[in-house]
């Protein structure tokens, strides 16, 4: 039979068993450091090439979405403000955003930015989520509002 | 009499055929050994922030593009000490600014250190001078932060970039798992 370790059948038969020692020896190595990836993306965002990191001038502050996020540390959760009003769900946030943006386009600002304003201690996740809300409704430009540096 | 019943010969060969076991052990080797991370150690261990509307990544570069540099911001899990924050440990938010780090290339460095660190990256690629006299450069920088990172920090980091002239910032995000 071909393959067969019998030497009276195949009297030239390599011995296996090193080999089969070694690739278990390696399959166990690889099974042990195997991560599966996860599927990671990206937000494109851009920094104001010439604008520096001074204050905004009063007619840009106008021509913006600014989302406005605060940690309230008595419910430990994160609070969303879009001009004045105070928003809890993400649909909401969403609509208003929209609404928001469909107002630019009509009075001929297509290209009206959404800056999200956080506070330090709001976590990363709340603000992706924002960015994610406003890549939802096809708003390419998204800035970052500057603060004060923390203490 | 004769044994109707009789076993197998004790001088009868029975080695077993080790071909088709030497063959699945080599598919599973060449799995695990395609499958395996073996790239230069760009991306640290990091949970990022999820989110359905993020674009994978285009592996080819676009003309004028220039390169990337990967920012990883995670908490310190080296330190004793910082590595058992209760705060992270829980889930939780932690805010205390010296527990967090910042990775480029399994470099380390802190909000004071990544300044020049990000400088000297810009200075890889200048694009123009701007009007300030200040040079701008093409390189994109992306920033992977855990997802429970107090915004301020990276606020922090961003700001780095801007004054190195760097203003191609990407958000790393992860897509959810789908449900079911």
């Amino acid at each position: 039979m071909a393959g067969s370790q019998d030497p009276n059948e195949n009297p030239v038969a390599i011995n296996v068993v090193p080999m089969v020692d070694v690739i278990f020896c390696l399959c166990v190595f690889f099974m042990c450091s195997f991560k599966f990836k996860q599927i990671e993306g990206k937000f494109d965002s851009w920094l104001p090439k010439d604008k520096g990191l001074g204050p905004m001038s009063a007619d840009l502050v106008i021509q913006e979405i600014r989302v406005a996020m605060f940690w309230d540390d008595a419910t430990q959760t994160t609070l969303r403000q879009l001009g004045s009003r105070k928003v809890k769900t993400d649909e909401e946030l969403q609509a208003l955003i929209r609404q928001g943006f469909d107002d630019a386009v009509r009075t001929g600002h297509p290209d009206i930015p959404v800056t999200i304003d956080a506070a330090d201690k709001v976590p990363w996740k709340d603000v992706v989520t924002v960015v994610n809300l406003c890549k939802r409704e096809k708003i390419e430009k998204i800035e970052f509002a500057f603060g004060a540096a923390p203490k | 009499m004769t044994n109707r019943f009789k076993g197998p010969d004790a001088e009868e060969n029975v080695a077993c055929n080790l071909i088709p076991m030497i063959d699945i052990m080599f598919l599973l080797l060449l799995f695990f050994m395609l499958g395996a991370d073996m790239s230069a150690r760009e991306l640290e261990d990091v949970v990022l922030p999820k989110a359905d509307q993020v674009a994978e990544e285009s592996k080819i570069k676009q003309e004028g593009e220039g390169d990337r540099t990967t920012v990883n911001i995670f908490h310190n899990h080296t330190t004793p000490g910082v590595a058992e924050c209760p705060a992270f440990t829980s889930g939780g938010v932690c805010r205390d600014l010296s527990h967090w780090m910042i990775a480029i290339r399994a470099n380390y460095y802190t909000l004071d250190t990544i300044v020049k660190a990000l400088d000297d990256e810009a200075q890889l690629e200048i694009e123009e001078v701007g009007k300030d006299g200040k040079a701008i450069s093409k390189r994109e920088v992306m920033i992977r932060a855990d997802e429970n990172a107090p915004y301020g920090y990276i606020q922090r980091v961003i700001e780095a970039c801007a004054k190195a002239g760097i203003y191609r910032i990407a958000v790393g995000a992860a897509r959810p798992e789908p449900a079911g």
